[in-house]
């Protein structure tokens, strides 16, 4: 049985091919999981394609939320700062307002999370 | 002596300035940006343009979702002693901290992945049969073990009875 290309699917961003349509790639979900925390030492199979799956629900919901904020400036395209606006408006994204806040040290701002004062 | 802080095989790191995160290379701390440009493109209007610098912050926001929730998973395997953090584990993590609303699609997510694991392989039954026979289908044999072996059972009975 053939096997698809690496590069035959855009919808499919596997680790084996037999992963189905996700559509983000599980090596790198599974690469950032591990770089959370050294305490992350085995990630069960099914793990990267919930976060593939709830990866994509949470760029739908902070898109949909930044365009509000692109809309409400008369803009029809969304920018940096509406990310920022939409993060400082919902409470479930709070854990993001040092990231987006930073604007200019996101280079310093490593995938630890920083969830202190606030 | 004290103006020399560094340890004493200082000379070897001349070239070592860089900070211990730079050693984590690009393209393991984010998801590709294409993939992220598509998923926000799909929330959009027809008529909604997205800058660059927007999707840059997309797709460190991505990164630290997931580490966010990896995080909180990982702190309750190690309350229950527990090595491997599993999918209940993202799915409780999401819920408690404020992402509810991500766990039905979620489920039904899993439950239609898993469908169409078994769906896919009866449909390639016809030329299934004869790899199975030759004992090396490495779809079959990787289905099985992602599943618990339990699809593979099923197929083999499906396959058998034919």
């Amino acid at each position: 049985m053939r096997q698809a290309g690496a590069y035959s699917n855009l919808l499919c961003g596997g680790i084996s091919g037999r992963t189905g349509p996700h559509s983000l790639p599980l090596a790198r979900i599974k690469k950032i999981m591990k770089n959370s925390s050294e305490d992350v030492k085995m990630i069960s199979g099914v793990a990267p394609i919930v976060f593939s799956k709830a990866c994509e629900l949470f760029i739908e919901e902070l898109t949909r939320r930044s365009w509000i904020m692109a809309i409400d400036g008369k803009r029809r395209t969304l920018n940096k700062e509406d990310i920022a606006s939409a993060v400082i408006a919902t409470d479930i994204f709070d854990f993001l307002i040092t990231l987006v806040s930073n604007s200019d040290a996101t280079d310093a701002n490593n995938t630890v999370i920083q969830m202190e004062t606030i | 002596m004290s103006d020399a802080p560094a340890s004493p095989g200082g000379g070897s790191h001349e070239s070592g300035e860089h900070s211990p995160r730079s050693n984590i290379r690009e393209q393991d701390r984010f998801l590709p940006i294409a993939n992220i440009s598509r998923i926000m493109k799909k929330a959009l209007p027809a008529n909604g343009k997205i800058a660059k610098d927007a999707k840059e912050t997309v797709q460190e926001c991505v990164s630290e979702f997931i580490s966010f929730i990896t995080s909180e998973a990982s702190d309750k395997c190690q309350r229950e002693k527990r090595k491997t953090i599993n999918g209940d584990d993202l799915l409780w993590a999401m819920a408690t901290l404020g992402f509810e609303d991500y766990i039905d699609p979620l489920k039904i997510y899993l439950t239609r992945y898993r469908e169409g694991d078994t769906k896919g392989s009866a449909k390639g039954d016809a030329s299934a049969k004869k790899d199975v026979q030759q004992g090396s289908n490495p779809q079959l044999v990787h289905q099985g073990s992602f599943s618990q072996g339990v699809s593979y059972a099923n197929s083999q009975v499906t396959l058998l009875s034919l």
